[in-house]
């Protein structure tokens, strides 16, 4: 090699667009501070990618996507037509029922637990059979089954309120390399930032010396090492390559208007950029969903936070094309009562409750089962979390029923075996 | 006839036994090794740098000097690496090296404790017996200040995190892991579905006695677990066929133990007052009888497993793999006859650890180089070439810290904060260490690994030139050879080859404007390099 600066991965122009140079690219184009339209492209051919909204502590199905006013336990709220014909959401959510015509609610989700603590664990692991080990959060089961995107960033990434850092036990029996790498507060893991006693040319100059050093050494060692160590280093490399995800100021005014300055709404522009830049999976927690008391008031602050936010990245996703690729979920651990306790609030109800979704291989401006007339239980057998996590891997292009893991010689389900996808669901 | 031919036959292997005898432990394992390589090409024994730097590793859990690796590479003496092994094994850091390998295997990252600790070191000093050692740590006896620390083996894990319970089939499973090799967890519900040989019972004759303590201590933390009266036997069904079962404790594979007859006036030790409440003191303590029926010679499976895990240690393979997967027809150690061989002759040395390990540095086996032949790869669990093996965070801390001629400083009491030798420990146990309770078996990098060697401070500050460090020092070197030697020597522990020099020189040229920052560069590359990140 003439250079030793120049690396291969420097001749991928295509992945150059993205990684080196897309902020600035990101900053002129003419989508509103998104991808030019030629990287929109290349964009369209890339691959699945996941987008998981979770609204911790349980968002209220009567404030949000299964509205029903002047009945018994309905609440205050009015509903207001969508852009789909027939279709009704809270008045909560103005902006987003005009992208009802990319969205699909079902409404008939009917899980099994009603308590935080086991209730989070068993959503967000699919609540499969017991087998006595831990299931993989389905962020860990995406970045498992399709591994990183062509970015080389690490595929299973948590943008979350508070404290960050490498979260292992995500990726339950699969191992804690399929774990979540949490930004707290949007903040980059430690040490991501070269340290500033380097400068950029040292930094790339010593590492391509390790890199030599480290081909010379390996040419006759068995690879199961090697191979592990420069996959993190390359992530590593890459991560650092996009260090401006988490820099505030390389974000327009403009855009940081439209999905709020509040968390949920930094947050959310941090993962449209994340997945711009090539993540597999990326993960939104809203904190402080859970309602006991006084739940109107709550949700009438809650809920223009998360309309703003989610549709702004709808829109957003939708007009880059990238949303084609994108499967976008938005869900809770249960729903809430239809019963209004004494303190005007609600409590937990996993018996009938909503989840929100669109994109990548889901069906379009459609509501998928129904509720009773109070919304206290759901119309005929209802789906468990099982079936949304058959529809999920669909969706994404994986067979539920035939693809399975592999727990060191134990072959396992990746869905409830006992479940399938919800057809409607599908596109 | 039967008889005459069994009498010969015992006769035979009796001669056979005899003459093997004559042959010490690492000779025979050496033979039983090149017998099942089956023409498959032996590596040869690894090179003096090799071999040095990998004795370091393994028995003082550390690098030795530039210094010490020349004057171990310029003897002449025929004997120089029994020496070697000699001095390190009866060094006191052989102690401590085995105390953090036997922390990292038992406790898989749940946390460090410091009477856990020196109960570990001391008892490593000491050269005690694996069973007691097994037998402290399974029923503690927390009257006993030597010997409560090892009470943490239990305490830790019954101990709530988060919103974790008490986790008593996990103690359970872990014991089983631990001391016999076997991983019964299946069997809490059900008898193993691939295992035949485990059965619901082997879990739950354990279950039953450590099931029975209750963690107590003040303060909000648990110190110590008590033993409570065991007057029944415990009922569980099957998941599967719900067929019932019923056990009083019981180690895997044996009898069960009786459980005394509760209404007889012998049972109590402190009868029962339920006035003040007092649940009273059993004699009989079901823990105590696990204890010793675990750990003992007299079960196979608690000495193969210490044996296995000793090999491990330095062959980086099991000759039983999975670890925890003994007594299973399905899947027979690699060399079944070297697995009984190892058993008896640790049975025979009152289990001893450390002389198991100090017969295994002496075997050919070990000393191999890790440098495939030419062509296909051998099967690793053949043994015919040294298999590679991560570092654990305690052995790469001591390594960096050595190799760049910082350990003094760090360790001084005057280092300086941010610096001193429990900072390093600490960061570099959160940057390399695996999550807690993920057996620390394989390699494991992880992207907070990377980002660390990359960009932290306490890892640049090594290689700044300050304080006669490796890099001060080789700053101060005119010579590019001797630079390149010392470099390399202080690292890797192996002197440059020509193009490796001459690729420092050229290096040094290139950035003549800045020596300090180039010698720095270049050691951080060699510190991040693969070579230096396992022990090969």
């Amino acid at each position: 090699m003439s250079n030793p600066l120049c690396t291969p991965q420097d001749h991928l122009v295509s992945r150059r667009r993205f990684l080196g140079l897309g902020a600035g690219a990101m900053a002129a184009g003419a989508f509103g501070g998104l991808l030019s339209a030629k990287a929109g492209e290349e964009l369209k051919k890339k691959e699945k990618q996941v987008l998981f909204v979770w609204l911790d502590g349980g968002m209220s199905q009567l404030e949000s996507w299964d509205p029903k006013p002047n009945t018994k336990f309905g609440g205050p709220f009015r509903t207001i037509p969508t852009n789909v014909t027939g279709v009704h959401l809270s008045e909560l959510m103005p902006r987003l029922a005009k992208q009802m015509d990319k969205l699909c609610v079902v409404r008939s989700v009917s899980t099994q637990d009603n308590a935080h603590s086991s209730g989070i664990e068993r959503i967000q692991r699919g609540d499969p059979k017991t087998r006595g080990v831990p299931y993989p959060y389905f962020g860990s089961a995406v970045a498992k089954l399709l591994g990183p995107c062509e970015s080389k960033l690490p595929p299973y990434v948590w943008i979350k309120p508070g404290s960050g850092g490498f979260r292992p036990e995500d990726g339950g029996f699969l191992g804690p390399k399929y774990g979540s790498l949490a930004f707290g507060d949007g903040l980059p893991p430690d040490d991501l930032l070269r340290n500033p006693a380097l400068t950029e040319e040292e930094d790339a100059e010593r590492n391509e010396l390790r890199a030599k050093l480290n081909e010379r050494f390996v040419a006759r060692r068995p690879t199961n090492y090697t191979e592990a160590n420069s996959h993190v280093f390359d992530t590593a490399r890459e991560l650092m390559k996009r260090a401006d995800i988490f820099d505030q100021s390389k974000v327009s005014a403009k855009d940081q208007e439209r999905y709020g300055k509040h968390d949920l709404g930094k947050h959310m522009l941090c993962a449209r950029r994340m997945l711009e830049s090539g993540v597999r999976f990326v993960k939104v927690t809203s904190y402080g969903w859970d309602t006991h008391g006084d739940n109107f008031n709550a949700h009438a602050s809650l809920m223009p936070k998360f309309d703003q936010s989610f549709s702004s990245i709808l829109e957003d996703l939708s007009a880059t094309g990238q949303l084609d690729h994108t499967l976008v979920i938005a869900m809770s651990e249960f729903g809430r009562t239809p019963q209004v306790n004494g303190h005007a609030g609600r409590d937990h109800w996993p018996e009938a409750w909503s989840i929100a979704m669109a994109g990548c291989g889901i069906q379009k401006g459609a509501v998928v089962g129904a509720t009773n007339e109070t919304g206290t239980y759901v119309k005929d057998a209802g789906y468990d979390i099982g079936a949304l996590f058959h529809t999920w891997f669909s969706a994404l292009g994986i067979d539920s029923i035939k693809t399975e893991y592999d727990n060191k010689g134990q072959p396992l389900p990746i869905a409830h075996e006992d479940m399938k996808a919800i057809k409607e669901a599908l596109a | 006839m039967f008889s005459k031919a069994s009498s010969l036959l015992l006769g035979a292997l009796a001669l056979v036994g005899f003459a093997q005898a004559e042959e010490p432990l690492h000779v025979r394992v050496d033979q039983l090794i090149e017998k099942q390589a089956a023409g498959q090409p032996l590596a040869p024994v690894a090179g003096d740098a090799e071999f040095l730097r990998r004795v370091y590793l393994d028995f003082a859990g550390d690098l030795p000097t530039a210094a010490e690796a020349r004057a171990f590479l310029d003897d002449k003496a025929a004997d120089k690496r029994e020496q070697l092994l000699t001095k390190l094994q009866t060094a006191p850091r052989f102690a401590e090296r085995l105390a953090d390998a036997l922390n990292v295997m038992l406790m898989e990252r749940r946390g460090e404790d410091p009477a856990w600790k020196k109960y570990l070191q001391d008892s490593c000093k000491a050269g005690k017996p694996w069973d007691v050692m097994a037998k402290e740590m399974i029923a503690p006896d927390y009257a006993n200040p030597d010997l409560k620390g090892a009470g943490y083996f239990t305490v830790r894990r019954l101990e709530k995190v988060g919103q974790q319970t008490t986790d008593y089939p996990g103690l359970t499973r872990d014991a089983g892991r631990m001391f016999l090799g076997v991983d019964l967890q299946c069997c809490q519900c059900h008898n193993h579905l691939t295992v035949k040989s485990y059965k619901q019972v082997d879990f739950n004759g354990l279950f039953v006695a450590f099931q029975n303590i209750k963690l107590e201590g003040g303060e909000g933390k648990a110190a110590k677990v008590r033993e409570m009266p065991l007057t029944a036997k415990y009922d569980f069904v099957s998941v599967l066929t719900k067929v019932a079962g019923q056990t009083g404790p019981r180690v895997p594979f044996s009898e069960e133990v009786a459980i005394p007859d509760p209404n007889s006036d012998d049972f109590w030790e402190v009868k029962p007052d339920p006035k003040k409440r007092e649940i009273g003191v059993a004699k009989f303590s079901p823990l105590k009888e696990i204890a010793q029926r675990i750990a003992t010679k007299e079960n196979p499976w608690f000495v193969k497993n210490a044996a296995n895990r000793m090999w491990w240690l330095l062959m980086g393979r099991g000759i039983l793999e999975p670890l925890d997967q003994h007594n299973n027809p399905a899947n027979p150690p690699s060399h079944p006859e070297l697995l009984d061989l190892l058993a008896q002759e640790m049975a025979a040395h009152d289990l001893s650890l450390q002389w198991l390990l100090k017969e295994l540095s002496l075997t050919k086996t070990y000393q191999r180089t890790s440098v495939l032949p030419e062509g296909e790869a051998p099967p690793e669990k053949l043994f015919v070439v040294a298999k590679e093996r991560p570092l654990s965070s305690e052995q790469l801390v001591r390594a960096f810290l050595r190799a760049t001629g910082e350990y003094d400083a760090a360790a001084a009491a005057d280092a300086p904060k941010g610096h001193g030798l429990a900072d390093f420990d600490k960061a570099f146990r959160t940057a390399f260490a695996n999550a807690p309770k993920e057996p620390e078996l394989t390699v494991n990098p992880t992207l907070k690994s990377a980002l660390f060697l990359r960009n932290s401070d306490i890892v640049l500050s090594t290689v700044k030139p300050q304080h006669a460090n490796l890099v001060e020092r080789l700053v101060a070197i005119t010579d590019p050879k001797a630079l390149a030697e010392e470099l390399y020597l202080s690292i890797l522990t192996r002197l440059p080859n020509a193009e490796e020099t001459a690729e420092v020189g050229a290096w040094l040229e290139k950035h003549a404007s800045d020596r300090p920052r180039a010698v720095g560069h270049y050691a951080w590359a060699l510190l991040s390099s693969e070579e230096f990140f396992s022990n090969h």
